[in-house]
């Protein structure tokens, strides 16, 4: 069926299937190592600092951010976009290659869900302090109201965007569930702790690998990516669009979907890549997360680099084609040049030319540079989300109206108590979850025994 | 009579598949197996049918026109407004919104169906009949009442089960 011949092997070592079972499951039974507690902490400090922030701004308001002025998007919009981009990963990761066959996605896929799940959640904070009132919240759903009735404005990118997070936020955390059941009734069945067993158990729903269980287990695996391979697009296309409906200088441009689904995907393989290399380092995974597998995974991110280059060349060639005067200023005098030159050119360098220095073999095998290039992608990105936002609303069309920025404290507290729920969230998922899909490696394996 | 199953635990996929083949052809009945990932050959053959990809696309049907009936009522029917000047019928607004909830109310449903189907449910309590099933061994279950047992137990030792036993 999965002919990985070309490929080389994807667990090396010879597995035996309780093998299998005891080295993914061991972090589970394991008491939790120092550094882990220390992480926890830090997350935990960072995350307090963030709750922090939410009350200021709940309690205060946004004039408590520095957007009082016609930049009124801010931080909270960059880090929207970016946590959003870095959740593409899992989806890209399990659902593409799934629909695809790719049989290589069974060792990361699940880190990269976990990430997903996570980062959305994150991302999800923002827009919605953004909105002012968050209490008056429920006001974006349509629903028969005692104010009019006042049914939502469907043309509105923010509508389709509230219900694309949602249901992408649902419908990736529900894959991830699925995915686990198995595993978690692997846990229930092996361990010795009453605790566990009850937890597991709990969560493995009654599991036991029947012919039934499995067959349908399969079916909804394939109807659940089917689907979400839409939401891929879709989640950041709609993002793109609510930038490219208004009427912006540098915003307002056809090629921003692809340009930002792009982004995302390019993002979030690199977050796969930097969580991938301090996983298998730390628990030992090099077995299942391969060498070959992170070269799959970086010469993905050369040709996504490729296409970021492209769509940056793209944007300014089409501004100065066009002959628009505000486009012209927008992307040759206010990022080439101009105030935000340093974040253009640190999006630049850091997105479309330090990954190319991986079509190098020697470079893609030495990990501390892959590493080095995979937290550069994810800077980069955060300054390309920096350039859209700041630098069109900072100067559109009126120069009274022109406005600096720069964060207020309010503002970078949250950013890093959404990076303390991030790494909250991933320990968590470290310690108490089996890191890779055991079941799928398993499936893996044997193909590979049975050649032998 | 205190046990009702007779149980064929194997270690490994081949055995089991032979003895399963082999069952299949004296038409043994086989109540179920229980297998660490999916063995698709067993999927295929033991006859248990799974239509939740029918239901699935059934559930998407019915979901892009519910949704699709829902904008045009709120927006175009119930309460038009105008949003500067564009046309209440905004139909290409209403594809997004149309396919992302398509898409939620697929997932939700199909989950929905999974779990009663597939008889998962938070902490159900299902007899677990060999607890190896979930990590290395290959678990073949016959009720004593459908299936001719003294045949059964003398084809599982001899295509290499590690031990039949009956619970």
């Amino acid at each position: 069926m999965y002919n990985t011949e070309v490929r080389g092997p994807l667990v090396l070592g010879n597995k035996t299937l309780t093998q299998i079972t005891t080295d993914i499951t061991s972090p589970v039974y394991a008491r939790p190592k120092f550094w882990w507690v220390v992480g926890l902490g830090i997350s935990s400090i960072l995350m307090l600092l963030g709750f922090w922030s939410i009350y200021v701004t709940i309690s205060q308001g946004i004039g408590t951010w520095g957007v009082n002025n016609t930049v009124g998007w801010g931080w909270a919009i960059i880090n929207f976009v970016w946590w959003i981009g870095i959740g593409h990963a899992g989806t890209a990761f399990s659902i593409f290659l799934l629909i695809l066959r790719q049989e290589w996605r069974s060792s990361i896929n699940r880190a990269a869900e976990a990430m997903t799940v996570v980062a959305v959640g994150c991302a999800a904070i923002f827009p919605a302090l953004h909105m002012g009132r968050i209490w008056d919240f429920f006001f974006i759903f349509p629903y028969p109201n005692t104010r009019g009735p006042l049914w939502v404005n469907y043309n509105s990118p923010l509508f389709w965007d509230f219900i694309a997070i949602s249901a992408y936020l649902l419908i990736s955390a529900s894959f991830w569930f699925l995915g686990m059941i198995p595993d978690f009734a692997t846990i229930r069945d092996n361990t010795t702790s009453k605790v566990k067993k009850a937890v597991y158990g709990f969560f493995a729903m009654g599991w036991r690998g029947s012919v039934g269980e499995w067959k349908r287990y399969e079916g909804l695996s394939y109807i659940l990516g089917g689907i979400a391979a839409v939401l891929v697009v879709s989640v950041h296309s709609i993002v793109s669009t609510d930038f490219a409906v208004s009427v912006e200088p540098g915003w307002h441009t056809t090629i921003f979907p692809p340009y930002f689904v792009v982004g995302a995907i390019f993002s979030g393989f690199g977050m796969v890549m930097t969580l991938m290399i301090i996983l298998r380092r730390i628990y030992k995974l090099e077995d299942y997360v391969t060498d070959s597998h992170l070269d799959k995974v970086a010469k993905i991110l050369i040709f996504v680099s490729l296409i970021m280059g492209t769509a940056y060349v793209t944007e300014i060639f089409l501004a100065w084609y066009s002959g628009n005067e505000y486009e012209i200023f927008t992307f040759f005098h206010n990022r080439i040049t101009g105030e935000f030159t340093k974040q253009f050119w640190i999006m630049f360098v850091c997105n479309a030319i330090i990954p190319q220095l991986m079509w190098f073999k020697k470079i893609r095998s030495n990990l501390l540079i892959v590493f080095i290039i995979s937290i550069l992608i994810n800077v980069g990105m955060w300054f390309e989300r920096f350039n859209i936002v700041i630098t069109s609303l900072s100067k559109d069309y009126l120069p009274s109206a022109w406005a600096s920025y720069s964060p207020t404290f309010v503002e970078i507290a949250m950013y890093l108590g959404t990076v303390g729920i991030f790494g909250f969230g991933v320990l968590l998922f470290m310690k108490y979850i089996p890191m890779i899909a055991i079941h799928e490696v398993k499936d893996v394996n044997r193909y590979q025994l049975k050649k032998k | 009579m205190d046990s009702e199953y007779l149980l064929g635990v194997f270690g490994d996929e081949e055995s089991m598949l032979s003895a399963f083949r082999k069952m299949k052809e004296q038409d043994i009945e086989i109540e179920d197996v229980f297998t660490p990932y999916p063995v698709h050959e067993i999927l295929e053959k033991h006859g248990r049918k799974s239509r939740i990809t029918i239901v699935g696309w059934f559930y998407g049907f019915f979901a892009t026109i519910g949704v699709l009936a829902f904008l045009i009522y709120t927006a175009v029917i119930d309460w038009p407004l105008n949003y500067g000047g564009k046309p209440s019928n905004a139909f290409p607004s209403f594809i997004v919104i149309t396919i992302i909830l398509t898409i939620f109310s697929i997932t939700i449903l199909s989950l929905f169906t999974f779990s009663w189907r597939a008889n998962l449910w938070p902490s159900l309590e299902k007899p677990i009949y060999h607890v190896g099933a979930t990590d290395d061994k290959f678990v073949i279950l016959l009720k004593k009442e459908k299936a001719d047992i003294v045949r059964a137990t003398s084809l599982m030792k001899e295509t290499g089960a590690i031990e039949v036993l009956e619970k």
